[in-house]
């Protein structure tokens, strides 16, 4: 956490002060310009079998939002919330065949995510800017069936490292959009006990198609 | 009378009823019963019964089982000490061979041999023989011959029993041990939408009257029972069974008809431990309470030999009876029955066809630990086949039980209880016939007397006759809960098992003893 934290004042310090008095005209840089940004997800899960198995499916939606920081000089250290909610039901696995038992499960996952990168071309007018990131983030996650007794349900969190890239758009002096793919890998929840134990799957995360709203200067 | 006198007039009787018992069974072209109007008041529930003559090993079991082989005059003892029925092989010809080259491979090995019509519910033959040849060795020789798949002796089968009981809080440790209340949570409906087939010595299903005719015969000590001539007996249904409608496609394979009586109580018992009616504020429970239960007699007890019986429980009977339940609808086959000795080809083939249809089969794994613990052949064939898993029995600590056999087949283990250290409090409770007035031929011939159907008691019984349904009960409500492969049933059962003895599994618990509610609830993503 502290080389996370020492990167990302790294970045801030980094950035050029006289650029801060080139901020009026449209969509030319801020020296450093807060943007909130609002987030969809897709999110293609690497225990692919195990969620397969509860919800019918291996991919899901995550919604949330979050502040970026960016800079002239390109670098950008992204602070985001999301979280994914889903009923499916418990189910047993046998030589590769799903028999849903009709027990209702809900499963959530809260991914808290800090990550940190580079805009290609941020200086510059371009309305397309291309960039890269790397992260960190915590991942709360619980699991709730009906039947359960004490200790039946799963409350857990862990560490888990991400990794993204993708295309920013401007739109307007305020707004722009970004569509990236962002990979994750969380270890520590899945793989101990239930379908994920059986299928040997212990990443919680996978590829995530991911849609930003960006609400803030270039 | 003089001496010598005596003598000839004993020896004649002697003669006499083994002449009388030769001629009543095996030969009558129709069953020698009749089923008249029912006239009967209802049934007798006599309580609880404290009991200790059903456990594996009693003098009274000993007795039970030596009375089934000494009234059937066809029972031979073979090679390996198993039982079989003289005068007959089982057969199962290639494909593809000719009647000529079928005629020519019998001929080879006896000059006796002949082919009966195919009984029903058979992919297999039934090769008649002179019943002095050694089936045994006939058998041998045919599988010798190049148009023939197996051929084997026909072994008599037999019940993993013993009996007492009452009462669910008081008496039935046994549906806890498997953590069965929660379970009836996850599935209240409680394998409503299943059929469990009961392999068995019939179920007290059905109120009849049937008239009998009752021959003299000798027990194996040459004791001489009198005939007791046409009797009218009274069955009963078990009311804690009910209701009627629940019994599907009834069949006897020991009278050829589809009223599968029970002469002994066994298959009674067993069925209330399968699917006994609950929460009913009377007698016991059962594990998949409303479940239909399909009665399918392929057992005889020592009455059904009296009464001349046409057939016997032998490996044919119980191979006919699980193609029968596989063609007539039942998704679980409960067998609370075995045998040691050779192979058992045509049930392996009936077990595969069943399974092969859809149907989870749970096998009894014996009662002979203490007699030397051979292998349970119909139990072996369980551990075979992925949809059939072999039973052994625990008692009420989760210990092994003393007389449940062990092995490298044994798969899974479920409550059949203990006559040792527990008192009553070890046995399997359910309703059944009272033995009391059903086991007359215990008594001495002086007082042998007609059976009586039509008092029931709770008691309590152990073998592994007992734990087997308790596994075809979840595996009932397992069905219903969604898994219907039998495989993934028996691979589900095996999962969530409770691990006892050596971990992993072992030949005495196999995977352990099965859990209800954790099987029926499944997985989760991360637990």
């Amino acid at each position: 956490m502290r080389i996370v934290t020492a990167f990302v004042l790294a970045v801030l310090l980094s950035a050029p002060l006289g650029a801060q008095t080139n901020a009026a005209s449209f969509d030319e840089p801020y020296p450093v310009s807060a943007r909130l940004f609002f987030l969809a997800t897709e999110q293609s899960f690497a225990a692919h079998t195990t969620f397969d198995a509860i919800f019918g499916k291996s991919m899901a939606p995550f919604f949330g939002g979050g502040l970026q920081v960016a800079m002239q000089n390109g670098f950008f250290i992204d602070f985001g919330i999301s979280r994914f909610k889903q009923t499916g039901q418990r189910a047993f696995v046998n030589n590769g065949q799903t028999f849903p038992l009709g027990i209702p499960l809900t499963a959530t996952i809260t991914p808290i995510e800090l990550s940190a990168g580079y805009r290609f071309g941020a200086s510059g007018t371009s309305r397309f800017i291309p960039y890269a990131a790397a992260g960190i983030g915590r991942y709360n996650y619980r699991e709730e069936s009906d039947f359960a007794v004490e200790g039946d349900n799963v409350d857990a969190h862990d560490i888990g490292y991400l990794a993204s890239g993708g295309l920013e758009i401007r739109l307007h002096r305020w707004v722009g959009i970004a569509v990236d793919a962002q990979y994750t890998h969380i270890t520590g929840i899945l793989g101990e006990a239930g379908i994920s134990k059986d299928a040997g799957e212990t990443n919680l995360g996978g590829i995530a198609g991911r849609f930003k709203l960006l609400i803030g200067r270039r | 009378m003089p001496r010598a006198h005596l003598r000839y007039f004993f020896f004649m009787l002697t003669v006499a009823a083994a002449l009388s018992a030769v001629r009543s069974h095996g030969q009558n072209a129709s069953a020698p019963r009749t089923f008249l109007p029912a006239s009967i008041l209802p049934a007798i529930d006599r309580g609880v019964v404290g009991d200790t003559s059903h456990s594996p090993g009693s003098p009274e079991a000993v007795v039970r089982e030596s009375m089934r082989h000494s009234t059937v005059a066809l029972d031979r003892t073979g090679v390996s000490g198993a039982r079989y029925l003289a005068g007959r092989v089982i057969v199962k010809f290639r494909a593809g061979g000719t009647a000529a080259s079928r005629v020519r491979a019998m001929s080879a090995v006896s000059q006796t041999a002949s082919v009966s019509e195919r009984p029903s519910y058979a992919n297999f033959d039934v090769v008649r023989i002179d019943p002095a040849e050694d089936a045994e060795a006939v058998a041998a020789a045919l599988r010798g011959q190049p148009d023939v798949e197996y051929a084997q002796a026909a072994y008599r089968v037999h019940t993993n029993f013993v009996p007492n009981d009452q009462f669910y809080k008081e008496l039935q440790w046994n549906l806890p041990l498997i953590n069965l209340e929660p379970a009836w949570d996850i599935q209240p409906a409680a394998g409503s939408a299943i059929t469990v087939a009961v392999l068995d010595t019939g179920v007290a299903y059905s109120t009849q009257t049937v008239r009998v005719h009752a021959s003299a015969f000798a027990d194996e000590n040459g004791t001489v029972y009198p005939a007791l001539g046409d009797l009218t007996l009274n069955f009963v249904a078990a009311p804690d069974l009910a209701p009627a409608a629940r019994f599907v496609s009834p069949r006897d394979f020991i009278w050829d008809d589809n009223v599968p009586l029970d002469f002994d109580g066994h298959g009674t018992h067993v069925s209330g431990t399968v699917g006994q009616a609950t929460n009913n504020s009377q007698g016991t429970a059962g594990v998949a309470f409303n479940v239909k239960i399909m009665p399918v007699k392929v057992l005889d007890n020592a009455w059904d030999s009296i009464f001349g019986a046409p057939n016997f429980g032998t490996d044919d009977t119980v191979a006919r009876g699980i193609r029968f339940a596989a063609d007539n609808g039942a998704k679980i086959i409960n067998m609370s029955l075995g045998r040691s000795g050779p192979p058992a080809p045509v049930v392996e083939d009936a077990v595969k066809y069943a399974v092969g249809k859809g149907v989870f089969i749970a096998i009894a794994a014996g009662n002979s630990f203490e007699d030397g613990n051979p292998t349970e052949v119909l139990a072996e064939i369980a551990s075979r086949v992925a949809g059939a898993v072999s039973v052994a029995a625990v008692g009420p600590d989760k210990t092994h039980s003393h007389y449940s056999t062990t092995g490298s087949y044994i798969e899974l283990a479920a409550p059949g209880g203990t006559d040792r250290g527990f008192g009553r409090g070890g046995y399997v409770f359910q309703q059944s016939y009272d033995f009391t007035l059903t086991d007359t031929f215990l008594l001495p011939p002086a007082q042998f007397k007609a059976p009586r159907f039509d008092v029931l008691s709770y008691i309590g019984y152990v073998g592994t006759s007992q734990a087997s349904p308790h596994v075809a009960g979840v595996a009932a409500m397992l069905m219903q809960q969604g898994i219907t492969d039998p495989a993934a049933i028996e691979a589900a059962l095996e999962r969530f098992a409770t691990d006892l003895g050596d971990p992993g599994r072992d030949n005495t618990f196999g995977f352990g003893l099965i859990e209800a509610r954790k099987t029926l609830r499944g997985l989760g993503l991360a637990k």
